[in-house]
């Protein structure tokens, strides 16, 4: 249990692998609005900017998007830091199925209500912030939260760029005192314990504050089985 | 006696839905339970032919304890069940609907079993539906394919849970009417039912459930013209009023 | 730059890349399906201590990243002096325990949609619990599963791409063979990305069209 030495190590990375797949998900969240509302406006280009966005980077590896952000660029002349372009490319990837996931949201609320917002003299504004966004946020919430997960696990890859995350440093310690299968399962462990933990606060945060309740089950709930886990199992 | 239920008792968690029923049927009876929802009626039911367990007592199909692991299977041979909500296979046509226990319970051959089958969707009157699949028809169309094919079972027991519930009133007709026949043909039959008109013309016998406890038993004759029950008198007044 | 030139003339690594990926997502479709029908059936069936062990399963390998679980097996393999797992095959277990974790959820959702009222009907038919789960459980599965399945599958395409992490000759890595060579890093690289889109694209168009052929046929059963 040597590994067990290097301890800090594992902490720091945890830590790198929380705020960079924080910041990456902000950004995420972000573009992803921003492309959501693209695809839905009334000028086809903008569409069109939106449907190439999303298309390209849905049906291109995350691997790949990292690699050219920082190998690629940089063999155009763009050296960026290690982290900025890996957090970017994870954020603009995230950004891309977060737009789906926003688009859909926005375009589950049934039209039948704006036009009842109309015929009562709601501005567009208003409609959409009285009637569209809190019914919008109650549908994207258990697939937002998914991708925020998915984001913490993609940040994995990000070791492969040389940022210190969780599974950099365990590759690191490994290095050291080769006791492959511990330290690769104290690596899982740490990301258990994360994506655990996000479910919860989750879990915790939709019974609050969605009245009515929205239907997000967390490990404790009699199913069992985490219904925020459902689609997914991206690298 | 071809079902005989004696001191049942069924509970779901802290409610005891049966508190000791008993119920004799004779050959070719024909027996409506009515009652308030959530009085123990369906339970009953689906007690009869093993659907739900029982927590005491004891019936017996054709003299096979139901509730006996051992021999509970002969009885889904003896006893056919109707729903509420049909339960048709959605990817299987009319026919096929019909033919599927004759052929892997009954191990008809494919040939035979269409026969039994089609003989089955002719007596509801839907012959001429043997190959469309349920999407396509209507309500009272279902339910009388779901008849169809519990009849080809050749069951000597046919249970109706609330059949009609679920139809839109125009289509509850065309399904009273196959099970009227039914009745005229000498089967045997317990039927759930709100419809109080099918209950006075073609029961032999009421069964009032209130409860979870058989409240009154007799004739339609007297039971809906003269009720000694005062839950019954109630639940009369109640389902007149609509 | 005419780094397309070398690239070109590279060509036939890009292409054992493709063949090496091609391999790889063919044999984790297999597994990985075969895999996820398996336990999906079983925790379907809610067998006692079966299901906690799948459960514990699924939590492992659906709340950890797939490199991760890649690097495990791999140098773990290596730690226990297994010498005959190649990176073929170590990829190949992480994908099918990977893809197969979340494809068998597919599978329960898709057996657990089949309405009870069926099953209690085909019950009372007289119907063996093995008729009433092949005639009348998984028919209905099928319809229901595709959609995801296939939405999966296109993850599984790109989630190879991990397998370059520990070597394995892929599009991903050969690509980097290229580079090594002295090509231009942006060049490879979009030239493996445009490879992926080639190969994902018209199936994500082809999966959508599947859907809503399905979710109509559905629709009308409602």
């Amino acid at each position: 249990m040597l590994f067990l030495n290097y301890w800090h190590l594992f902490v720091t990375g945890a830590w790198v692998t929380i705020w960079t797949s924080t910041v990456a998900f902000a950004i995420g969240l972000v573009l992803g609005t921003l492309f959501a509302l693209a695809r839905r406006s009334r000028f086809r280009v903008l569409r069109l900017i939106g449907t190439v966005y999303v298309e390209i980077l849905r049906n291109t590896p995350a691997l790949v998007q990292i690699f050219i952000a920082y190998f690629g660029f940089a063999s155009l002349g763009f050296r960026l830091p290690a982290l900025l372009a890996g957090i970017t490319a994870l954020g603009v990837n995230a950004g891309a199925y977060l737009a789906e996931i926003i688009r859909a949201g926005i375009a589950s609320v049934p039209p039948g209500q704006l036009e009842a917002a109309r015929t009562l003299g709601l501005s567009p504004v208003q409609t959409f912030f009285s009637v569209v966004l809190p019914q919008a946020t109650r549908t994207v919430f258990p697939p937002v939260v998914n991708q925020y997960v998915e984001t913490i696990l993609g940040s994995s890859l990000l070791s492969a760029i040389s940022v210190q995350e969780l599974t950099a440093e365990a590759r690191i310690v490994n290095s050291i005192t080769y006791e492959t299968l511990a330290i690769f399962a104290f690596a899982m462990i740490f990301y258990l314990i994360l994506t655990n933990l996000v479910s919860f606060a989750a879990a915790m945060f939709s019974r609050s504050f969605f009245k009515p309740r929205i239907a997000t089950s967390y490990k404790f709930s009699i199913r069992g089985s985490r219904q925020l886990r459902t689609g997914g199992g991206r690298a | 006696m071809i079902v005989e239920v004696t001191d049942v008792h069924k509970r779901f968690g802290d409610n005891e839905v049966l508190k000791g029923v008993s119920v004799s049927v004779e050959i070719g009876e024909v027996i409506a339970i009515i009652g308030a929802s959530g009085s123990g009626k369906s339970t009953l039911l689906r007690a009869i032919n093993g659907l739900e367990t029982i927590d005491d007592g004891e019936i017996l199909v054709n003299g096979v304890e139901v509730h006996d692991r051992r021999s509970a299977h002969k009885v889904h041979q003896h006893v056919g069940m109707v729903f509420q909500q049909f339960n048709l296979f959605p990817h299987l046509t009319a026919l096929d609907n019909a033919s599927l226990a004759l052929r892997k319970v009954k191990k008809m051959s494919t040939a035979r079993a269409n026969e039994v089958a089609m003989a089955a969707l002719t007596r509801v009157g839907l012959a001429d539906k043997a190959k469309s699949y349920p999407q396509s028809l209507s309500g009272g169309q279902q339910q009388r394919v779901a008849i169809a094919r519990a009849l080809a079972m050749q069951p000597q027991v046919m249970l109706f849970d609330e059949a009609t519930s679920a139809l839109d009133p125009e289509l509850v007709g065309e399904v009273t009417k196959v099970m009227r026949e039914l009745a005229a043909e000498g089967m045997t039959m317990l039927v759930v039912t709100h419809e109080m008109g099918f209950a006075r013309e073609t029961a032999d016998r009421v069964l009032f459930f209130d409860n979870g406890v058989i409240g009154e038993e007799g004739s339609p004759e007297r039971l809906f013209t003269a009720p000694e029950n005062p839950r019954l008198q109630q639940f009369l007044r109640r389902i007149l009023e609509k | 730059m005419s780094d397309w030139q070398h690239i070109w003339d590279a060509r036939g690594l890009l292409l054992s890349g493709l063949l090496a990926t091609l391999a790889l997502v063919a044999g984790s479709i297999m597994t990985s399906t075969i895999l996820g029908f398996v336990v999906g059936f079983l925790r379907y069936r809610r067998i006692p201590v079966v299901n906690v062990v799948l459960r514990v399963y699924l939590e492992i390998f659906r709340g950890t990243p797939l490199l991760v679980q890649l690097l495990f097996i791999y140098f773990g393999a290596a730690y226990l002096r297994l010498d005959w797992v190649t990176v073929f095959i170590a990829s190949l277990v992480g994908m099918t325990l990977f893809n197969g974790a979340y494809i068998s959820e597919i599978f329960r959702g898709g057996f657990e949609a089949v309405p009870t009222g069926q099953r209690e009907a085909a019950t009372t038919l007289g119907l063996s619990r093995f008729h009433i789960t092949k005639d009348v459980v998984f028919p209905q599965t099928l319809p229901v599963v595709l959609p995801p399945l296939f939405s999966q599958y296109l993850q599984l395409i790109k989630n190879t791409s991990l397998a370059s992490v520990i070597s394995y000759f892929d599009i991903v890595r050969q690509g980097q063979a290229i580079i090594d060579q002295g090509a231009n890093s942006f060049d490879v690289y979009l030239v493996v990305a445009i490879m992926f889109f080639v190969i994902s694209y018209p199936l994500s168009l082809l999966a959508r069209a599947l859907e809503k052929r399905i979710v109509t046929r559905r629709e009308r059963v409602a």
